[in-house]
């Protein structure tokens, strides 16, 4: 099939008008060499055949009935109201609103966006949204090397290392140099070149940092150092303290919890948030509220764009032109549907189901949880035979949890388990006899 | 007064509904218990509005915007075709937006991206591709690490870019962020890179390669291309084609041919995909064989067991995204290609370059066209000669009264008061010639009421908005 709504006729008459005798004339410029004579792909489909080969390749995947998996990707239900909302084409057929009078609906929707972020969030600007969590937090390393002129960042540990590996390749792009640092060797690292530390909490093993253990010290051996936190499931901020509130310099977060579905880790969204006195060296996208030149009315318009590739080019202060609009449309529309109530409500769940698996896990002989720290959704456990778990759960229907090792190939046996507002009592519950299974025959084995 | 704008604040309307959250079904822990009280946020300031206020607000909102399905957008560079629906259908299917990144039955998903990535090879000639990149630009800058990393690899440090004075502004901005430095070369009067100053830049032996749109972004194809690409060849330099422009090249001709060695993509523009207001979209990025160890990670390959990664490459630039790239964004893609097959896609090229020519021959009978010659997918009109010291922006916000987006307005940059207007192959002949009525009203508005232009937009839910106060005293919140 395709989608071209002229038939011969009307294209016999536009070549006429035109003044060339075929659809090959127009490609005159061309040098004859280049030209080719088809290029090697099968025939179009129909729609219904289409959808048949989807169903196909569909069918190579598995979808789980219930899920304790996650790593950077949260299964967390998605109210119908946000497809609803996306799937409106005035939305989603719509490019980048630079006519802004065209496109008022969708700038007060990223404004609204913007805002609802700020509250969540509890700091002082919000950008429109980038790509994802990953790239929104290598951004914020740019950033912060921009503002401080200092070539150095401390990734401190627990950041999801995908999101490391990120930074790490943005930063030799712009010979940023990076620093890995623990708790332990934290202080000994600082220094005045220092631009920026990075952390994440909860972290990728689970723990809720306190960063206002090290803040003060920080602030004092390395005055100009930002503190950066990243974030891969926002959820956890319809209980937990705000970054705003913790004095954080720049806070980046995943927003897929938000709404945004599984579908195989992308597309998700950036959120991208600074004190307000860094805003002008934020990069991204900005919705502004303004008023008419010659008039009273209130409208919305993307503004500063004198930080921006296209009015600046090379001296821009990054070389984004999009956010993640339809994205950030699903993410302002689900805080919505949830509100306040609802929000913390998941949290809340979240937090303590995955709380009474860590409990119970830890009653099973041969488990052992290795979070020293409190945790939100997420926790590591030392398991007796994590293969053997891992099918098991498999056969029972149920996404088993992560497998370290795939990650940090030293941390054998242990198993990165999240538990959501999603997973039943009963999943939970066969989840546990599985793992009680395990024990058992590992005894057995001994 | 009241105010024309109601924000979705303003509708508390303090229900405690909710809905969207499973019954808590297992035994509660008293939170201080788990976590201390100095973890836990006091406030959270968030309203909860009943689920119909929350759908009227986005109806209204969504009548204040225009789409591609709500008329023509002639948005040049940007090729605003028509979405098709099915597209939207097969990415909601459960097994894909069930699927989780690091599932490990996942052969449907990681067999659609080989599959993508051999398409896209044969579309472009290009040996090997990554989907990683989230967007275009995302795409440039990993085509310029990959560059980078190639000449670090060979122990040779080369520190700069050319770029025409007609590239996109994500150019110059991508080198940078690699950390490279412009050369900007001066596009000649035929809007074509001139080969002596090309040579002349080459010679200064740091040079890392050029990159080029190619049509560029007057809607020019570059007839001398081969001989460009060569000239940065002899000189040890790499091409890079910025395929924003690829549309009319569809089934034509391959980047590859004309000489290129890295390419990215658009999906959300050549191949159909929703540009969603702003994203998410996907920028691919196709190399040449001996570019193939450079590509970031993940990498896939076919073996025996199935599509799998590849070992990494101590070439590689690295990870540039976690996981698997804009996903959704790729399946409406694939089902794009599939869809149209090898006819399907070239008749996309013809028809884009034929419904442009069409526009540029019946508009330049009011409109100056500085570069008047045969274009490919667009072309661009410039505001010169406009009586009345009317504006390219009169223009612009003229034709949003009559119910049609404006075309991209002052840019290419050496073109003064640019009209940038690019109609691709879904616009239909009906929909052309109303764009063409409008364009000459506007023509005859300029010489008999200019002041409607210098007021315009009228129709439209605001009139023209102040950016410098928005600037000055930025409001990014309530």
């Amino acid at each position: 099939m395709d989608f071209i709504p002229h038939n011969d006729k009307t294209i016999a008459e536009m070549l006429d008008v035109i003044g060339v005798k075929s659809l090959q004339e127009l490609f005159q410029d061309i040098p004859k060499d280049l030209i080719i004579e088809k290029l090697n792909l099968p025939s179009g489909l129909s729609e219904p055949d289409l959808l048949k080969q989807f169903e196909k390749i569909t069918q190579k995947n598995k979808v789980y009935s219930s899920s304790f998996l996650g790593g950077g990707c949260y299964n967390h239900y998605i109210p119908s109201l946000v497809d609803f909302v996306t799937s409106r084409s005035e939305f989603y057929t719509s490019y980048t609103p630079y006519q802004a009078e065209a496109s008022q609906g969708y700038l007060q929707a990223i404004y609204e966006y913007q805002t609802i972020i700020s509250r969540l969030t509890q700091m002082d600007v919000a950008n429109a949204s980038m790509y994802d969590g990953s790239t929104a937090l290598a951004e914020a390393a740019i950033m912060s090397t921009i503002i401080t002129r200092k070539d150095t960042i401390i990734l401190f540990k627990g950041i999801h290392p995908e999101y490391e590996e990120v930074v790490k390749t943005y930063c030799w792009g712009q010979n940023i140099n990076i620093v890995y640092a623990s708790e332990d060797n934290l202080i000994e690292k600082l220094n005045g070149n220092v631009a920026a530390l990075l952390f994440q909490s909860p972290n990728f093993f689970g723990d809720i940092e306190d960063i206002s253990k090290f803040a003060k010290n920080i602030r004092e051996i390395a005055p100009n150092c930002l503190i950066i936190q990243a974030m891969t499931d926002p959820t956890c901020l319809g209980i937990l303290n705000p970054p705003g509130l913790t004095d954080i310099d720049i806070f980046v977060a995943e927003g897929q919890s938000f709404g945004l579905g599984l579908s195989f880790g992308g597309p998700g969204l950036g959120i991208f948030t600074a004190k307000q006195k860094y805003l002008r060296k934020m990069p991204g996208r900005l919705i502004g509220k303004t008023t008419e030149i010659n008039g009273e009315k209130t409208g919305f318009i993307l503004t500063l764009q004198a930080r921006e590739q296209h009015i600046r080019r090379e001296k821009a202060s990054s070389n984004i032109c999009t956010n993640q609009a339809l994205c950030a449309l699903a993410t302002l529309t689900y805080l919505l549907a949830l509100g306040r109530t609802g929000l913390k409500e998941v949290a809340t769940q979240n937090i303590q189901k995955a709380h009474y698996v860590k409990k119970e896990l830890s009653k099973i002989p041969g488990y052992e949880i290795l979070n020293k720290k409190p945790t939100y959704n997420e926790f590591l456990v030392k398991c007796p035979n994590i293969d053997s778990l891992i099918n098991l759960c498999k056969q029972r229907d149920l996404q088993p949890p992560l497998k370290i090792s795939s990650y940090y190939p030293e941390m054998k046996d242990i198993a990165l388990v999240c538990v959501t507002e999603m997973n039943s009592k009963n999943s939970i519950d066969t989840f546990l006899e599985i793992a009680r299974i395990v024990s058992n025959n590992k005894t057995e084995g001994e | 007064m009241i105010s024309n704008i109601q924000l979705i604040f303003d509708k508390e309307n303090e229900g405690n509904q909710q809905n969207f959250v499973p019954k808590m079904d297992i035994d509660q822990t008293e939170l201080d218990e788990i976590l201390q009280a100095s973890l836990l946020r006091k406030d959270l300031p968030i309203p909860n509005i009943p689920e119909i206020n929350i759908v009227r607000h986005f109806i209204r909102l969504s009548n204040k915007n225009y789409g591609v399905d709500t008329g023509i957008y002639p948005l040049g560079s940007c090729t605003m075709k028509y979405n098709p629906k099915v597209n939207e259908t097969i990415v909601k299917l459960p097994g894909f937006t069930r699927i989780h990144p690091l599932q490990e039955e996942n052969q449907g998903c990681l067999g659609l991206l080989y599959h993508i990535s051999k398409q896209l090879g044969e579309i472009t000639g290009m040996d090997g591709f990554t989907l990683q990149p989230a967007a275009g630009a995302h795409g440039e800058l990993v085509g310029l690490l990959i560059i980078k990393k190639y000449f670090e690899s060979k122990g040779i440090k080369k520190q700069k870019i050319i770029v025409p004075d007609s590239a996109h502004g994500t150019n110059p901005a991508s080198a940078k962020m690699a950390g490279f430095s412009i050369i900007e070369l001066i596009s000649n009067e035929f809007g074509e890179i001139p080969l002596d100053q090309l040579e002349f830049a080459m010679q200064d032996g740091d040079v890392a390669g050029i990159m080029l749109t190619n049509p560029n972004t007057l809607g020019v194809f570059d007839r001398q291309i081969k001989e460009i690409t060569r000239i940065v060849h002899e000189n040890g330099g790499l091409c890079y084609y910025d395929g924003a422009n690829l549309n009319p090249m569809l089934g034509i001709c391959r980047p590859r041919d004309m000489g290129f060695d890295i390419v990215h993509l658009n999906l959300h523009k050549t191949f159909s995909t929703p540009h969603g207001g702003g994203g998410p979209g996907s920028g691919p990025i196709g190399v040449v064989k001996e570019l193939i160890p450079f590509l970031p990670i993940p990498c896939l390959i076919s073996t025996e067991n199935g599509i799998v990664c590849r070992e990494i490459d101590n070439k590689s630039i690295g990870r540039i995204k976690a996981f698997w790239g804009n996903f959704g964004v790729i399946v409406r893609a694939y089902a794009y290609i599939l869809a149209l097959g090898s006819e399907g896609l070239k008749k996309v090229g013809q028809i884009a370059v034929l419904n442009a020519n069409y526009l540029r021959i019946l508009l330049q009978q009011k409109y100056i066209l500085p570069y008047n010659r045969i274009c490919q997918h667009e072309f661009v009109l410039s505001d010169q000669g406009i009586p009345n010291d009317i504006t390219t922006e009169d223009i612009a916000k003229r034709i949003l009264d009559y119910g049609i987006y404006a075309p991209t307005i002052y840019f290419p940059l050496i073109v003064p008061g640019a009209l940038m207007i690019e109609p691709t192959e879904t616009e239909s002949k009906q929909s052309l010639d109303y764009f063409i009525e409008v364009m000459n009203k506007i023509y005859e508005e300029t010489k008999q009421n200019p002041e409607l232009l210098k007021n315009a937009p009228q129709n439209m839910p605001v009139k023209r908005l102040d950016a410098v106060l928005a600037a000055r005293k930025p409001i990014l919140h309530d």
